[in-house]
């Protein structure tokens, strides 16, 4: 009897432990998936030029990454470091010419985003989009060096247009 | 160098057994301890690795003829067989869940050289006391002829042990693999964490005292095992006090699991070292078994983990409010980390020092951090998950044995 009691006590307390681990999220406790880059990313509200630059700069990483079939992780990464960019390339087999060509596809992207977020109005976006369909490959190649240079090219791509932009923030 | 000792204990403890029985109990366990202790100091001396795994390798032929002869000499001293069978049962429990503890707290006060170095005043202490015995057997000479004859091993006890080795060895393994290489502890702070399991050990054999039944308390034990390592797969936050009641478990499942089976197998057999031999070949055969699966599986989590990790903190450092140029200096930096520590499971905190004067943009950085290291955390948790399933279902699946292991008198 005393050896019952003992089973039924294991099978207890086992199952009490492994049921409350359960119920507060022990099956869950894994690192947060990655989001497809080609599925459309949510607008945050731009309060200023500076953020207007950061998300723009977040939405032409997904554009750039989807075209290279690569997470928005695995490219923001690449861009980080000189040696980042070179390991990704050899990694994926791809040359600079085709990462500034995705990179460019991106910012095309990002300026979709932007007008259907409602942060860039339709009569600039034109404008901007004819811009970087005649940045030359090399200038684009140039953008992608490193990620500070991507955001301050971004930064200066915006500025001439920022007092327009800034009139259309909410 | 783990797989190599129990592979040799695995394999040598029935032989060594039997060489017990010719030559006597007392001078096999007394060249056993001298054998241990000798190749203990040349693990602690050991200039390369490979010297260490060729010394390991001879301790544990020591360790096999010591520990099987032990069997033999202990009822002259307990008074009974069976009470020298529990006892030398409950030590090699307690031993099993005490190992990585003090492994731990050597290797952080003093250095890994002396877990080994310890071993051999230990051994030779161990083997004064057995030196008038090995004397007498060499002054006596013959082993008497009945004595010799050995019975069936107990297949389904034995099998069962090995079973539950395997669950219990990735236990002790993979949590301090965990608590070291995971959470970043140190190997003192995980040595005292993972001493819970051979205090809990201790409460097991107290509960071994109260029960009678062995299947009773080998099938509750091996319950209890396989609880606390499912509790181990489904940890809901990378923190310490969390693992308190799986090893809890563990603890109390093993000592009883150990004990229960070990009697079983050694129940009404002679001669006893031989049987006991079969145990410890099924024991060290069981943690062989348990690393050589489970390791190949957790080398490919944690490679996994730590991808999955790194891809969520960098949609965490994109998506942070934190101002855009700050943020890529701190990708920056974190990249240098991760390269720095390639393989392993980063350390970040230094990515994000010094941390800005301005409140408002420290609050968000620290913020960061924080998302940071629990994406790291949750990564290196998780990555043990699939391990710590597999040997609770192993020790589950011990459950079948287990109800066939009946104890026979021969």
């Amino acid at each position: 009897m005393r050896g019952r009691v003992l089973v039924i006590g294991a099978v207890v307390a086992s199952l009490v432990l492994v049921g409350a681990y359960l119920a507060v999220g022990g099956s869950s406790y894994t690192p947060e998936k990655t989001q497809n880059p080609c599925k459309p990313r949510p607008w945050s509200n731009p309060q200023s030029l500076g953020e207007i630059a950061n998300q723009f700069t977040i939405s032409a990483l997904d554009g750039a990454a989807c075209k290279l079939g690569v997470s928005r992780e695995t490219l923001a990464r690449a861009l980080a470091t000189p040696e980042g960019r070179k390991r990704f390339a050899e990694k994926y087999g791809i040359t600079d010419a085709k990462l500034a060509q995705a990179i460019r596809a991106g910012l095309l992207r990002a300026v979709d985003d932007a007008e259907e977020a409602g942060a860039l109005s339709p009569f600039l976006a034109a404008p901007l989009r004819e811009t970087l369909q005649r940045i030359p490959l090399q200038e684009a190649i140039e953008l992608i060096q490193n990620a500070k240079s991507l955001l301050g090219n971004v930064q200066s791509f915006l500025g001439p247009a920022s007092g327009i932009i800034e009139q259309f923030l909410p | 160098m783990l797989v190599s000792f129990n592979l040799v204990m695995a394999l040598a403890a029935v032989p060594a057994a039997l060489l017990a029985r010719r030559v006597g109990p007392g001078r096999a366990a007394a060249v056993g301890l001298a054998i241990f202790a000798g190749a203990g100091l040349a693990c602690g001396l050991a200039d390369s690795l490979s010297t260490l795994i060729v010394a390991r390798c001879v301790q544990a032929l020591g360790g096999a003829a010591a520990v099987t002869a032990a069997l033999e000499l202990l009822p002259a001293t307990v008074g009974s067989e069976r009470r020298a069978t529990t006892i030398w049962a409950a030590a090699g429990a307690t031993g099993a869940a005490l190992g990585p503890a003090i492994g731990g707290l050597l290797t952080e006060l003093v250095s890994w050289q002396s877990i080994f170095l310890l071993q051999v005043p230990a051994a030779l202490l161990a083997a004064v006391p057995i030196l008038s015995v090995a004397k007498h057997e060499a002054a006596t000479g013959v082993i008497e002829p009945e004595l010799r004859r050995t019975g069936r091993p107990h297949v389904w006890a034995n099998l069962a042990l090995a079973m539950v080795s395997a669950a219990i060895a990735a236990a002790l393994f993979l949590l301090v693999l965990l608590l070291i290489e995971g959470w970043r502890l140190s190997p003192i702070e995980a040595a005292i964490v993972v001493s819970v399991m051979p205090l809990a050990a201790l409460v097991g054999a107290k509960l071994s005292e109260l029960v009678a039944d062995a299947r009773s308390r080998a099938a509750a034990g091996a319950i209890l095992v396989s609880g606390g390592l499912a509790g181990l797969a489904f940890l809901p936050k990378a923190t310490v006090a969390l693992t308190v009641p799986p090893q809890i478990l563990v603890g109390v499942g093993l000592s009883l699991v150990l004990s229960a089976l070990t009697e079983t197998a050694l129940g009404g057999r002679a001669p006893q070292a031989i049987h006991g031999g079969w145990t410890i070949s099924a024991r060290h055969a069981g943690v062989v078994i348990g690393l050589l699966a489970l390791t190949p599986i957790f080398t490919h989590d944690i490679a996994q983990q730590r991808h999955d990790a790194i891809n969520a903190g960098t949609a965490v450092i994109l998506d942070s409010p934190v101002n855009p140029l700050l943020k890529i200096d701190l990708a920056e930096k974190v990249s240098e980390r991760l390269e720095e520590e390639r393989g392993k499971v980063p350390t970040i905190g230094p990515a994000f020092e010094p941390l800005p004067s301005d409140p408002v943009t420290r609050a968000e950085v620290e913020q960061l951090r924080g998302e940071l290291q629990d994406q790291l955390n949750r990564g290196a948790t998780h990555a043990f998950s699939t391990s710590f399933i597999l040997a609770a279902l192993l020790a589950l699946i011990a459950l079948f044995p287990i109800a066939l292991a009946r104890e026979v008198e021969l």
